[in-house]
């Protein structure tokens, strides 16, 4: 069991030294972008479909 | 898992067994039934953390999680999101009553068939079909796609405006386009071709025979890929015309299909009248006998009393060789019928004792034996068949002339007046032969030399990506129309508006009509009604035919007769063989010819035989597998007249050797769910349709590589235990019961009381066909979600009721029982027992009913239900849908998250409703008021639903029926289901069809 836990401790010591690392990288690539521009604001879409009721149809029941 | 087939000798097998591995008892298949979950449906804590195997969990990292929980926990319960406004109307419509759904009839046509229908609105949402039950045919039943056609309305990919060369523009502009081309092709007299789906609509037809009289070089084509070929050839050249065949099973002693699936689920009356042969109360009453000649095992095939597997391409020759017989014995031959180049005797597909009784079975029968020919079927078989009949005098079958449908020979000669420039404009109205055409490559050069191509329809589909105008139209739940159906005139009508800024087709023939200078009504809801007023409802009322969806009227028709002449060609040509493998090309059971392919209900339902979803593998026979090498999955090479396809195969008992099927309607390349599904088999359709969907001379070798199939016939296995039953009418007559003991239940705790009612089942397995439709039922009504093939092949199919399929002996042609598994609603429930925070219990009217806010998904419950029907929600399927999916959804029941146990809970949203209303009006349930969904759906009624404790019910009757057994009754759980053992009428050992 102890053998067992200690095995994955070399992937857990990369983890920590990986995470910041990749992190790090993603955040200077997003201060050094140069011709980034800014994103088009999504259309206005309609939140909700509009449900009528059928017009002439009569209803059997309800 | 792998399957291996038995190398040499006889295995000694189980009774019933659901697949290849279960027949032959693999180790993987012993595990797999005493496994709760299939490998991969729970996953591992170690596959989670990359732990390494045997590690367990550690004390730090279980307080870890439990650390990080808590927080989580309390995190997300600060959170407010998701909390929605309730607002009332401001102006509320006058026919909504918020909390009362209201029911609208109306109609949805698929190909020539029309399927009558009640529509469930909720606040102006449609949410469930039912058939029609004012319907003299289909009384109150339909099909499982028509009932999956809902889903439809609420498809994403609904096209919202029209769109010229792929841009949005309004309906004025695009008209103005349309009609500018046709005035010019009036004025220069070029034809402009109109191509749409079968003419079911007297209006539509009307409408049509107006444009055309407007428009004199229309070309109307009437075009239904799924319809068959050869049924429309054979019928104009035993019957000079088309033909609509209806069979009266009701009328039928003794049935011989030659590859007819009539029993599939499309048609409700047919299955209605099947039913009604088959539910048998004692071995004295009536009994019909289906004969089956077929090659690939259909639903039909599954349900006959005897079955031979027969190639295709040779039912021709054994049908006119079973004409002789009969005319050597006596019966007439009709006038000019020449039978002299069919030799005689029996033919070598049939086994020589069966070649007997089947002729005196017919011959026993005469005009009580009909003989039923499967679409897909060479033409001469259906002439084979149509002469059977008339040599029969057979009046279980009525004939009556139907509008023509193009065939693939017409739709070639229109292909090539397109390539050569012959068509000014060309409109295509709800068909997609981009898709379809089995030349695509031909179809897109010849389509792009059309100078003006619109396109009509719902989804963008492959057509529509070849046209310049694609205008979108309304789903036939926001439309009007109107059908010709035995016994009846019926009304289609719009259920809700429009949902979108669409038209409905004739709304836009009628703009075209004004646009050349005829407008006989404003809109397509007027031409109807003066249509109806003046020539269908005879002192009614437009209004009450609305509101019945119908009126009943016998449509004056002379049967067509029966040409004699038109034998002996045909009788001729059904003496070849063929060489090679043998393709059999037929409508999926999901997709039809892949109009439903975008229908996720419809696709995650299990193929009745086959058990596939999300999926069309070719189906190899048993022989042939053992012969290539192929085991399940395999992928392999098709190749046939130089096209080639790689695809699985599975190994399909019952399957004639030498034949191999495959379903057309996937491969789609357009649609969210369609998209990539499946492999389009339309380039193997041949031209010549006499033989389109049946193809000599195919090639099958394996390609390398496996699919693992979402499929679904080895999950939820019971560990071989008694759990389906089959008798013979002898074994009925004398020992309904078998060598099965009542087993005598000894029980520590009290019996339960049931103060008012105890809801029970009866499933009549003799009536149950296997159909699905159920299931569908079910899906639409409870909200049941949808979770993709790649979770169907872990195990983690949602379906509340499922259809497990039995085989029984032999693998190269065995017997089949269906048989509908759902929760039992346990008395003694060994679920409940188990549940550490109460969430399913039983309700004081013997429901077992689940509290989803309460359930901790511990899973426990499924781990001790021996019937494996508790159904866990793995991944989250539904928080992240929005409008207009969820427009589907039946607000009466839960819509269940991730981490939820669920389950069938028979309905009990049905069964408050009507205790709600019987209250009120101060009276106690009526029996068979309390509909299920799946008893609502059942089109053979199968399926009884009532009140065990009403001694007068139905239900209380059949319980004690000498069929009637209860599933793993040894357990003690005591289900409220009871089953009715399922019955064949073979010739031995059986029962004379009287």
């Amino acid at each position: 069991m102890a053998d067992a836990n200690r095995t994955p401790l070399l992937d857990r010591a990369a983890a920590l030294l990986a995470g910041p690392f990749l992190l790090g990288r993603q955040a200077l690539s997003l201060a050094f972008l140069t011709d980034r521009e800014t994103p088009e604001a999504p259309a206005l879409a309609l939140q909700r479909i509009p449900v009528t009721p059928p017009e002439h149809a009569i209803k059997r029941r309800g | 898992m792998k399957t291996r087939l038995p190398d040499h000798g006889p295995v000694e097998a189980p009774r019933f067994w659901r697949t290849l591995e279960e027949r032959v008892e693999t180790p993987e298949a012993r595990q797999a039934a005493h496994d709760e979950f299939l490998p991969g449906a729970v996953p591992a804590y170690d596959d989670v953390h990359g732990l390494p195997p045997q590690s367990g969990v550690s004390r730090r990292d279980f307080l870890g999680l439990v650390s990080a929980a808590a927080a989580l926990a309390a995190t997300v319960g600060c959170d407010r999101k998701g909390q929605g406004t309730v607002v009332p109307y401001t102006k509320r419509p006058v026919e909504v009553t918020p909390g009362v759904a209201n029911y609208y009839a109306s109609a949805f046509q698929e190909g020539r068939r029309v399927y009558p229908v009640l529509v469930k609105t909720r606040e102006g949402r449609p949410i469930h079909l039912t058939g029609n039950d004012e319907h003299p045919g289909v009384r109150g039943k339909t099909s499982p796609r028509a009932m999956a056609d809902v889903l439809r309305l609420y498809d994403p990919d609904r096209l919202r405006a029209p769109k010229a060369e792929g841009r949005t523009i309004g309906w004025a502009g695009a008209e103005a386009r349309l009609q500018g081309a046709l005035k010019e092709a009036k004025a220069t007299g070029k034809p402009v071709l109109l191509l749409s789906g079968a003419l079911a609509s007297p209006s539509r037809k009307a409408l049509l025979a107006d444009l055309k009289a407007a428009l004199p070089t229309l070309e109307h084509l009437a075009y239904e890929p799924a319809a068959g070929d050869a049924a429309e050839e054979a019928a104009r050249a035993s019957y000079g015309q088309s033909v609509a065949i209806q069979p009266r099973l009701a009328k039928a002693k003794v049935i011989l299909s030659l590859g007819a699936d009539f029993l599939n689920g499309e048609d409700p009356e047919t299955l209605a009248a099947w039913g009604a042969q088959r539910r048998l109360k004692s071995a004295k009453e009536p009994i019909n006998r289906l004969w089956v000649l077929e090659g690939p095992l259909t639903l039909t095939g599954t349900n006959a009393d005897h079955r031979y597997p027969v190639a295709p391409s040779r039912l021709a020759a054994v049908a006119f060789a079973l004409a002789r017989e009969l005319a050597a014995k006596g019966l007439s031959l009709p006038a000019g019928a020449d039978l002299s180049a069919v030799s005689g005797g029996a033919p070598a597909d049939v086994p020589a004792q069966a070649w007997a009784n089947l002729v005196k079975d017919l011959q026993h029968a005469g005009r009580n034996a009909v003989v039923l020919c499967g679409a897909q079927m060479p033409a001469e078989a259906h002439q084979a068949a149509h002469l059977l009949n008339a040599l029969l005098g057979s009046e279980a079958v009525a004939l009556s002339p139907a509008e023509p449908l193009a065939t693939t020979r017409d739709l070639e000669a229109a292909v090539q007046g397109m390539a050569a420039g012959r068509y000014a404009a060309a409109i295509f109205w709800d068909v997609n032969p981009a898709f379809t055409y089995a030349r695509a490559a031909a179809w897109k050069d010849a389509v792009a030399k059309v100078p003006l191509r619109a396109w009509i329809g719902l989804m963008e589909d492959e057509t529509a990506a070849q046209c310049q105008l694609v205008l979108p139209e309304n789903h036939w739940l926001e439309s009007w129309g109107d059908y010709t159906t035995p016994g009846a005139a019926v009304l289609q009508q719009p259920t809700v508006g429009t949902l979108y800024d669409t038209r409905q087709g004739e709304d836009v023939l009628l703009g075209l009509l004004k646009a050349l200078g005829s407008a006989p009504a404003a809109d397509y809801h007027t031409y109807l009604r003066a249509r109806w007023e003046k020539a269908v409802l005879q002192g009614g009322t437009f209004e009450q035919a609305l509101h019945d969806g119908l009126v009943k009227a016998e449509a004056k028709t002379v049967a067509p007769a029966f040409k004699g002449a038109s034998v002996a060609a045909a009788a001729g040509r059904a003496t070849r063989r063929t060489e090679g493998l043998e393709l059999v090309l037929f409508p999926g059971f999901a997709t039809l010819d892949g109009r439903h392919a975008n229908n996720s209900w419809l696709q995650e339902t299990p193929d009745p035989i086959s058990k596939m979803t999300w999926d069309n593998p070719v189906a190899v026979s048993v022989q042939d597998a053992q012969t290539l090498g192929i085991q399940e999955g395999d992928f392999v090479t098709l190749t046939l007249e130089g096209t080639t396809l790689r695809l699985p195969a599975v190994i399909q008992p019952g399957q004639a050797m030498g034949v191999l099927a495959l379903a057309l309607g996937y491969g789609r390349t357009t649609g969210g769910v369609a998209k990539g599904v499946g492999a389009n088999a339309y380039p193997f359709l041949g031209l010549d349709p006499a033989t389109a969907n049946v193809r000599p001379g195919a090639r099958l070798a394996k390609a390398g590589g496996r699919k693992e199939l979402s499929r679904t016939q080895s999950h939820h296995r019971m560990e071989g235990r008694d759990i389906v039953r089959s008798l013979t009418m002898d074994e009925f007559l004398h020992h309904p019961q078998g060598h099965h003991h009542k087993p005598e239940l000894v029980s520590l705790y009290e019996e339960q009381k049931f103060p008012d009612h105890k809801w029970g089942m009866v499933i009549d397995l003799a009536a149950c066909v296997g159909c699905s439709a159920c299931v569908v039922a079910c899906q639409s009504e409870n909200n049941v979600p949808v979770v993709g093939a790649e979770q169907v092949a872990k195990g983690r199919e949602m379906h509340w009721i499922r259809i497990d399929r039995y085989y029984e002996g032999e693998l190269e042609n065995p017997k089949v029982v269906h048989q509908p598994m759902l929760c039992q609603h346990c008395d003694s429930a060994p679920c409940e027992n188990v549940c550490p925070v109460n969430a399913t219990n039983h309700s004081p009217d013997g429901l077992n009913q689940m509290a989803y806010n309460r359930c901790v998904g511990t899973r426990y419950c499924a781990n001790n239900c021996p019937y494996k029907v508790r159904r866990f929600n793995f991944l989250e399927y539904t928080a992240y849908k929005t409008e207009p999916e969820t427009l589907a959804y039946n607000p009466e029941v839960t819509v269940r998250p991730r981490g939820v146990m669920e389950k069938c809970s028979f309905c009990v949203q049905r069964i408050n409703d009507v205790k709600i209303r019987a209250k009120g009006e101060g009276r106690s349930i009526l029996d068979g008021e309390v509909t299920t969904a799946c008893m609502a759906g059942c089109p053979s009624d199968a399926i009884v639903f009532g009140d065990l404790k009403d001694p007068k019910s139905r239900i209380a009757q059949l319980v004690t029926a000498t069929r009637a057994y209860r599933v793993l009754e040894e357990v003690g759980a005591k289900p409220a289901i009871t089953y009715l053992a399922d019955l064949k009428n073979p010739v031995a050992g059986g029962h004379h069809a009287n």
